[in-house]
């Protein structure tokens, strides 16, 4: 076998080939050197502040609305640092990637002095200090903590407080006025829904309830059980999945869906409801006010026709869930503790800024830190529409694993969407009501009996 | 000649569906990232061309007086394009992941160089074993792996680096580079270099001054794969690097271009484009250079 | 020869050292070795370590529950499905691309005008990251805006001739309905299929995708192969007479035998370890239904913070991909050596 050189064809070939490609490299990197001195300009951050004494590391999730994190990172963060003579350098991440990013960071016993979660991380309570402190501090200044916040982030086993409750997001619905109007229904119960759902589905305009694994399929599921009175657990921390009104709860839905939905909902992901709603087509879903929100700057006109309303009431109650929980914990193996301490604490205390930069997305779970929220919420220019959020954030909303606390089993229940599980097969007439609610305890059981063994509940 | 028209028509029936099942998604892409959110979303608007709709807050309509424009163009919007250069750091992006795969294939060619060549030429038997353990390091999946390596990450001091992930890439281009060219340097006929060595050279000078020309071609596709293989690598670049001005493309994307639950899918599909084009280019031109040292006379 | 003489005792030596085999050999080996042995090697120790413990969020140390993890996760109906998903995933995707990466890689040697622009097409998958082109894919499999869905069931010439690709579809699978032990539905006008919400969909989604970005990849190793295969072979292959279809059969397809393994082999361990595409598109699917054994690892450990269990999970993967190596590279070797 002799090696044989490139043929004179082939040669030729490849060459004007190569005349091409390197002048169009050459101009791509051209283009990429004009735009180079620009960010090189932005230069490296730590260079710029180096005349702080200390620095703070935060990370938390990239805010839906995008002026947010512009004021908090800009803003807020910047004349705090000055006050403080602090670098208080933000990094953002996808709501997704936060599990992955916090046990990295334990693994790796070295990360951001203040993590920000969106949902009270239990399972991670060893790695984290007791906030006590924290939350002593704004309870002096502001009053006390919510009925949310405390059972979210307390754990009344190890007496220990596993994260520092920053705001929650109250859970409305979302639906088309003008729609209702012509089935002649209001969404005020879950019957009525079930009622007006094949109406609406007649009119090309069904109504958007998710059965997905997905934030806002969980949150809803979790809230419609709760208006039939049915429970992950008891106060005393036992799964009592297993009962009538969970039955009652699955049949509901069960129901709603074969006559008023397609399939497309177990598909769905947390953006779905969102854009569905958005194009027009949807005529009511269970969201944070992102969806309104959007509407405002895209669609002005579906924003008008769009009512926003509390959770439907059930045959047993009206209660609702947070979207999410701001969950600020700070690690055992933190250098900065005693700074991050005050800088939750002085953000806590002040929260009008975040509350208004947020456009009301956040409310603060220490309800004193905001003043005449009626006033607020009125005075926004979109006619008032905001009001309720006040009402359901005070009455209508409740911990995930209510009445109980939001300990690591319910936040391994939660992250293993369990319920949206349970409810897609009965919905898709995989598993009866009855065994399904008997699977799921079936299910829930080793997660208690684990985390009961492990001395967390 | 018309067995020549018939092959190349056979050719083009062959490779043509490929070629549009492979390359459908970025045409999608390209369409997509000039759509205005109200167009977008749109049920009722036909997908593949533009409709006017009502404006939404900060959107330009660019061309709006270009009314010659096909597919409606003149109500597309440059606006989600800008939004990357203007409101993300994509760029420090795109300079970052050059500069990770850059190195890494620096330091995969000269590890894995010498190792594919001992491999192929000097080690016997033991040196199938050695290969296939090697090789064997693959089976382990990075989901498992990045857990430990964060604590090495961080005793090193590397977290937040890009440094990082310039240590711990070539974990896995180093075994598919060296199996790359211990079979490369295994079809180089040995008498090549005995006649190197016969003519006095040392055995690393026979290295260098006789096997390495002939096999720019092998190192070449080492190269590119393994160039790929850091721009596509996803665990480690999310994990190891928090800072979004330190972030790949592959880790920047994802965290500044979806929030919560809102997907700016335009420029998520501008995002993708951007580094694909180029890239496919450059892997094109090498594959041109490679075969043309190749089949110089095989078909004709 | 007379250089080498004239050089000092000591330099001699030293380059004799050099020289031999048994030195030279370990020598260059090792830097690469030592690289994978601390980054890989390393790391696995500790996994296999963690997976015998009932270590939890992030921590790596617990308390050993030995081979409790092992035995539990077996015992999980999520897990077996994921076992079978990773194997159905792995050959299904690997077979389209071993048979569409071989027909595709034997049109593209031959010289023809535009095969430059149809190749860098056909290279674009593997151009792109893979992360940012499967939330591409997101968009293109959404559950209301599909492009997929709209194609199939629009009108695509609605000025005159009224084209509903959906029809001849569900004439097709019609067909296949008629076979026995498949049983498919038809496309629904009103409905269209959930490409990401119905099991099946979900995994030939997912097999779909993962066979999109892998065959560019495997195209160009197999023309790397095709090239290498010398002039001499097509020569005494043209005396011999053989042409065509008895050429591809006796000649060519022996010889790509060894590359085509390699191929083979590199894609199935990409394809079972990887949990990009997966985590990406369904995160596990409707209901659990489409996890691999990666991604029900990633849940399992990361996401619900049972590291112990996450990190056995992960482990169950390397016998079954250890004894498939060992199998295809004997294989490789038979052929190569014949």
């Amino acid at each position: 076998m002799i090696w044989k050189p490139s043929g004179r064809r082939g040669l030729s070939k490849s060459l004007t080939r190569r005349q091409v490609l390197r002048r169009s490299l050459g101009g791509f990197l051209i283009l990429y050197g004009g735009a180079l001195p620009k960010t090189a300009a932005a230069g490296v951050p730590k260079y710029v502040h180096k005349q702080y004494k200390n620095t703070l590391k935060i990370i938390q999730w990239s805010h839906f609305v995008p002026a947010y994190d512009k004021w908090f990172d800009n803003t807020y963060t910047k004349s705090w640092g000055t006050k403080h003579d602090t670098d208080v350098q933000v990094d953002h991440i996808a709501l997704a990637q936060l599990p992955a990013r916090a046990q990295a960071e334990v693994a790796a016993q070295s990360g951001h002095d203040i993590f920000g979660h969106l949902s009270p991380q239990a399972g991670l309570e060893d790695q984290v200090i007791n906030h006590k402190e924290i939350i002593q501090e704004v309870t002096r200044k502001v009053g006390k903590v919510s009925r949310v916040g405390y059972r979210s982030c307390y754990n009344p086993k190890t007496r220990k407080w596993h994260g520092f409750p920053e705001n929650y997001v109250p859970d409305p619905i979302h639906f088309r006025k003008d729609l209702w109007r012509q089935v002649g229904i209001k969404p005020s119960t879950w019957d009525d829904i079930r009622k007006a759902a094949p109406k609406l589905k007649a009119l090309g305009h069904p109504v958007g309830l998710g059965m997905s694994n997905e934030l806002d399929s969980n949150m809803m599921l979790i809230a419609l059980m709760q208006c039939y009175g049915a429970f992950m657990q008891n106060s005393h921390a036992q799964p009592t999945i297993n009962s009538k009104r969970t039955i009652e709860a699955l049949k509901t839905m069960r129901d709603i869906y074969k006559r008023g939905m397609t399939n497309e909902v177990f598909a769905w992901t947390a953006a779905s409801n969102n854009q569905g709603y958005l194009s027009g087509r949807l005529s009511l879903a269970v969201n944070a006010i992102s969806i309104i929100r959007s509407a405002e700057d895209a669609n002005p006109a579906l924003a008008q026709n769009t009512s926003v309303a509390p959770i439907p009431r059930g045959p047993v109650q009206r209660l609702g869930l947070e979207h999410v929980m701001g969950v600020y914990t700070i690690w055992k193996f933190s250098k900065q503790k005693a700074l991050a301490k005050r800088f939750i604490a002085d953000l806590e205390t002040n929260y009008q800024g975040a509350f208004k930069n947020s456009k009301f997305y956040n409310f603060p779970a220490f309800r004193g830190a905001v003043h005449n929220y009626a006033r607020q919420l009125a005075a926004d220019p979109h006619k008032g529409k905001y009001k309720v959020l006040d009402l359901i954030a005070r009455k209508y909303t409740v911990n995930v694993g209510y009445p109980g606390f939001s300990n690591a089993a319910i936040d391994e229940i939660f992250n293993t969407w369990l319920i949206p599980q349970m409810f897609a097969q009965v919905a898709q007439g995989k598993m009866t009501p009855a065994e399904a609610a008997r699977a799921a305890q079936h299910e829930f059981k080793p997660i208690f009996a684990k985390w009961r063994a492990r001395g967390k509940i | 000649m018309w067995a020549t028209l018939r092959e190349r028509g056979v050719s083009y029936l062959i490779v043509g569906p490929f070629a549009i099942v492979l390359a459908f998604p970025f045409y999608w892409m390209l369409v997509t990232a000039f759509k205005t959110n109200g167009d977008l979303y749109n049920l009722n608007h036909v997908p593949f061309t533009y409709h006017a709709s009502p404006p939404a807050l900060g959107e330009k309509l660019t061309f709006q007086h270009d009314h010659w424009l096909p597919f409606g163009f003149d109500h597309a919007t440059t606006s989600h394009i800008n939004f990357i250069f203007s409101d993300t750091n994509y760029l420090r992006w795109v300079e970052n992941t050059a500069v990770v795969g850059g190195l890494v294939v620096l330091i995969t060619l000269l590890l894995a160089v010498p190792a594919g060549y001992s491999l192929a030429r000097l080690s016997g038997r033991w040196g199938q074993s050695v290969g296939v353990g090697i090789f064997l390091t693959y089976l382990v999946p990075p989901t498992l792996l990045f857990l430990p390596l964060s604590r090495v990450i961080s005793k090193l001091g590397l977290q937040d680096r890009l440094w990082s992930l310039v240590l711990v890439y070539p974990s896995f281009t180093i075994p598919f580079a060296t199996w790359l060219l211990m079979g490369f340097f295994r079809t180089i006929p040995a008498e090549l270099e005995d006649a190197a060595l016969v003519d006095g050279c040392s055995r690393l000078k026979a290295l260098a001054r006789v096997i390495f020309p002939i096999s720019i071609p092998g190192i070449l596709t080492v190269v590119i794969f393994s160039f790929s293989l850091c721009v596509n690598e996803f665990v480690y670049a999310i994990t190891f690097i928090s800072g979004t001005k330190q972030h790949t493309i592959s880790a920047g994307v994802p965290n500044d271009l979806i929030r919560g639950d809102v997907y700016f899918w335009q420029s998520l599909m501008a995002a993708t484009l951007i580094p694909s084009i180029p890239l496919a280019l450059l892997y094109n031109s090498f594959l041109n250079r490679f075969i043309a040292g190749f089949t110089g006379g095989a078909f004709r | 020869m007379a250089a080498v003489a004239e050089a000092g005792p000591q330099s001699r030596r030293f380059r004799d050292l050099l020289e031999d085999r048994r030195f030279l050999a370990p020598a260059l080996i090792s830097p690469a070795a030592l690289f994978i042995v601390l980054l890989v090697g390393a790391p696995l120790v500790l996994a296999v370590y963690l997976s015998m413990t009932d270590a939890t969020a992030g921590q790596l140390t617990g308390k050993f529950v030995w081979f409790h993890n092992f035995t539990d996760a077996w015992h999980n109906d999520n897990f077996r499905r994921a076992l079978r998903n990773t194997i159905v995933f792995t050959l299904a995707s690997q077979a389209i691309v071993l048979v569409g990466a071989g027909i595709l890689a034997h049109a593209l040697v031959r010289p023809f005008r535009g095969r430059w622009f149809l190749r860098l097409l056909i290279l674009l998958p593997w151009a792109a990251p893979v992360a940012v082109s499967t939330i591409g894919f997101l968009w293109i499999f959404d559950s209301q805006f599909s492009v997929v869905n709209w194609t199939l069931v629009h009108d695509l010439l609605p000025g005159g001739g009224h084209f509903y690709l959906y029809k001849p579809v569900n004439w097709v699978l019609g067909v296949i309905d008629h076979l026995p032990w498949v049983h498919v539905g038809k496309i629904d006008r009103l409905n269209p299929p959930q490409w990401l919400g119905q099991p099946t969909l979900a995994m030939l989604a997912i097999i779909f995708v993962q066979a999109w970005r892998i065959l560019p990849f495997a195209t160009v190793i197999f023309i790397a192969g095709l090239s290498s295969i010398p002039t001499e072979v097509h020569d005494a292959a043209k005396v011999d007479g053989a042409t065509g279809l008895r050429k591809f059969w006796h000649v060519t397809l022996p010889l790509q035998l060894p590359i085509a393994t390699v191929a083979l082999l590199f894609g199935i361990v990409f394809t079972a370890t990887d949990m990009t595409v997966v985590y990406i598109l369904t995160s596990g699917g409707p209901f659990n239904s489409t996890h691999m054994l990666t991604t029900w690892a990633y849940q399992t450990g990361i996401v619900s913070s049972n590291l112990g269990e996450g990190a056995a999970i992960s482990l169950y993967l390397l016998p079954v991909l250890l004894v498939v190596t060992v199998l295809m590279l004997r294989f490789a070797r038979k052929v190569e050596v014949s």
